[in-house]
């Protein structure tokens, strides 16, 4: 695979030994924290998955509220191995959402959001919301009982912010309730607004992460460390994550295709025990906790104010990290690190369980 | 037999290997891919059937649209009272015609050609005749098939 | 390491389905055992895709990893990238 002539034509117009030699350039430090390394990769990875199978749904899924079940019961019965790359969407989205919380958790207890790289936390901290909006906006395409009822009860629970809550809920919707113009307006989100967005943050994350090098953890900084290029070396361990990531996401595709429910009556009371997916769960369990009123205010409004500024504290973690700053150990946030991962992983389970 | 040196180095036998099979790998993958993309190309049917109340008591000198298959059939009554059907289809560029019925022949509105009753293409850019179909009588049933096709009813 | 991590994950997402499957049932997956044989079929085929890819890309890496000891990776300027 050599074709010296075709290379000398490219190399006539680009400089190709520029890039080349740029790219041995990159090296990754290894230690006993290395494996976390991989997340990210693997993220992006499912991530491309999802465009693809997507892309090749949207031919065949009609986005209109009277016909968007029937259009995926025709995918899946009808069409040549629809089912199979509808299976694929669902599971390369869950896994998806499973190693981005991981990826999160991971930079955020070996700390890589320290000085200088507050801007990769922050633009990660955006695609977060944008992936689990994703999921949202996915979900909802089903029009089935469980999804709209799903919905309804995530939109209505974005109201209760207050001053912005209604605002909000009704730029969600598109109107006051969900109809078919909150179907047309989250396909609208799922296949452009959130693709496009998406396309240029994680450009911007992975050029970020291009500039700064990987972190390294500061409990193994000091140690004397081998750095490995990227190219050829860790190119193809990359590559064989990948690979065995997408085994796994199309065993899960033939063994546990996703179901589909009933098509979706507005006026049909919701379903028993409607519960939303499962990464909304914690949200829900800490709604749950709080009483309808506190000394005479709404009470789920000051949940959502404790679960908001929760949320806000985390988005400024760095700022609030001052010993990271300045590359001191700090494990305060370490601590600050563990209880929010467990709070999630608690209050998922509870969500399951009850 | 063995040899003192090898045939190709050690870095051409694995690129050639991982390459290889890598195109393999995903040549695969991409072909179930593309299985899905791309729809189940159709056919036209061999025959379509029709109810016989609904088309032989047109008006002489008329014609009644039909679905064959997902284009344009048309029953057609002569002048004097004799049936035919035929494909509604413009040969020129597959758009569909009309009859205009006091001029006796069809009419495609693309590019102005014109056929006669007969379905032979007398004026514009057409280069064939319509395509005709046979009409046959089954029970109850009135058939619409593609010219020497022998029809084949399911036993219902 | 990672092998038992993404088993457990595996095991807490199946045992997450279950709850969900209480639907009304339209068909997901072949119902035709023929074609269940092929899907069943064709993934083990994609299994040995994959692990083939896996073993020759390991083989790969054990070369490079042989030369960069020896430390004639740095004499040839001309190597393409991913050698």
């Amino acid at each position: 695979m050599n074709c010296p002539r075709l290379k000398s034509w490219f190399s006539e117009r680009y400089d190709f030994e520029e890039m080349k030699s740029l790219a041995k350039q990159k090296l990754v430090p290894i230690h006993k924290y290395e494996i976390w390394y991989y997340t990210g990769g693997i993220v992006l990875f499912l991530f491309i998955i999802q465009f693809i199978t997507g892309m090749v749904l949207s031919f065949y899924y009609i986005p209109y509220f009277e016909q968007a079940h029937k259009s995926i019961i025709d995918i899946v019965t009808k069409l040549n191995m629809g089912w199979f790359f509808r299976s694929l969407h669902h599971w390369g989205a869950q896994i998806a959402i499973v190693v981005l919380f991981i990826h999160v958790w991971s930079t955020l207890l070996l700390k890589a959001y320290r000085k200088p790289r507050e801007f990769l936390w922050f633009s990660g901290f955006i695609l977060l919301g944008i992936s689990i909006f994703f999921g949202l906006s996915g979900y909802l395409l089903l029009w089935d009982e469980r999804a709209f009822a799903a919905v309804r009860v995530a939109t209505g629970g974005a109201g209760n912010l207050p001053v912005v809550g209604e605002f909000i809920k009704s730029f969600l919707r598109g109107g006051i309730d969900v109809t078919g113009d909150t179907l047309t307006r989250f396909y609208a989100f799922h296949v452009s607004v959130l693709p496009l967005v998406t396309l240029a943050l994680i450009g911007l994350h992975v050029l970020l992460v291009q500039y700064h090098g990987m972190s390294v953890p500061l409990s193994v900084k000091k140690e004397e460390r081998k750095e490995i290029p990227f190219f050829p070396n860790l190119f193809y361990k990359d590559l064989v994550i990948w690979l065995v990531v997408l085994g796994i996401i199309v065993s899960l595709a033939t063994f546990l295709p996703p179901e589909i429910g009933k098509k979706a009556d507005p006026l049909a009371p919701a379903p028993e025990n409607i519960k939303p997916e499962w990464y909304f769960l914690f949200l829900f369990q800490t709604l749950k906790l709080f009483p309808g009123e506190i000394l005479g205010l709404n009470g789920e409004t000051i949940a959502i104010l404790l679960i908001s500024a929760g949320i806000f504290f985390f988005f400024l973690i760095p700022f609030f990290d001052r010993k990271s700053q300045r590359g001191e150990k700090s494990t305060l946030f370490t601590w600050i690190g563990v209880i929010y991962f467990l709070y999630f992983v608690i209050m998922t389970v509870f969500g399951f369980i009850s | 037999m063995k040899i003192d040196f090898s045939l190709v180095s050690r870095r051409t036998f694995l690129n050639t290997l991982f390459g290889g099979w890598l195109v393999a790998f995903m040549g695969g993958s991409f072909y179930g891919l593309l299985k899905f993309a791309f729809p189940t190309l159709g056919k036209e049917p061999d025959f379509v059937i029709l109810k016989p109340e609904d088309y032989l008591n047109i008006p002489d000198n008329s014609v009644k649209p039909f679905a064959w298959g997902g284009k344009l059939g048309l029953f057609f009554k002569h002048s004097n009272g004799s049936t035919a059907a035929l494909k509604g289809v413009c040969t020129h560029m597959e758009c569909n015609i009309t009859y205009i019925p006091q001029d006796k022949k069809f009419y495609c509105a693309c590019h102005k050609g014109w056929f006669d009753e007969n379905g032979k293409n007398i004026e514009g850019p057409p280069p064939k005749p319509l395509e005709f179909f046979d009409i046959t009588f089954e029970g109850d049933k009135l058939i619409v098939a593609k010219k020497g096709i022998k029809v084949e009813l399911p036993k219902a | 390491m990672m092998k038992p991590m993404i088993i457990a994950l595996a095991g807490i997402l199946l045992s997450a389905l279950n709850l969900f499957a209480q639907q009304d049932k339209i068909d997901v997956f072949p119902a035709v055992p023929y074609d269940r044989f092929i899907v069943y079929q064709n993934l083990i085929i994609f299994w040995i895709g994959i692990i083939g890819l896996i073993v020759i890309i390991k083989m790969k890496l054990r070369e490079i990893e042989r030369t960069q000891k020896m430390g004639i990776d740095k004499e040839e300027k001309d190597i393409p990238l991913l050698d």
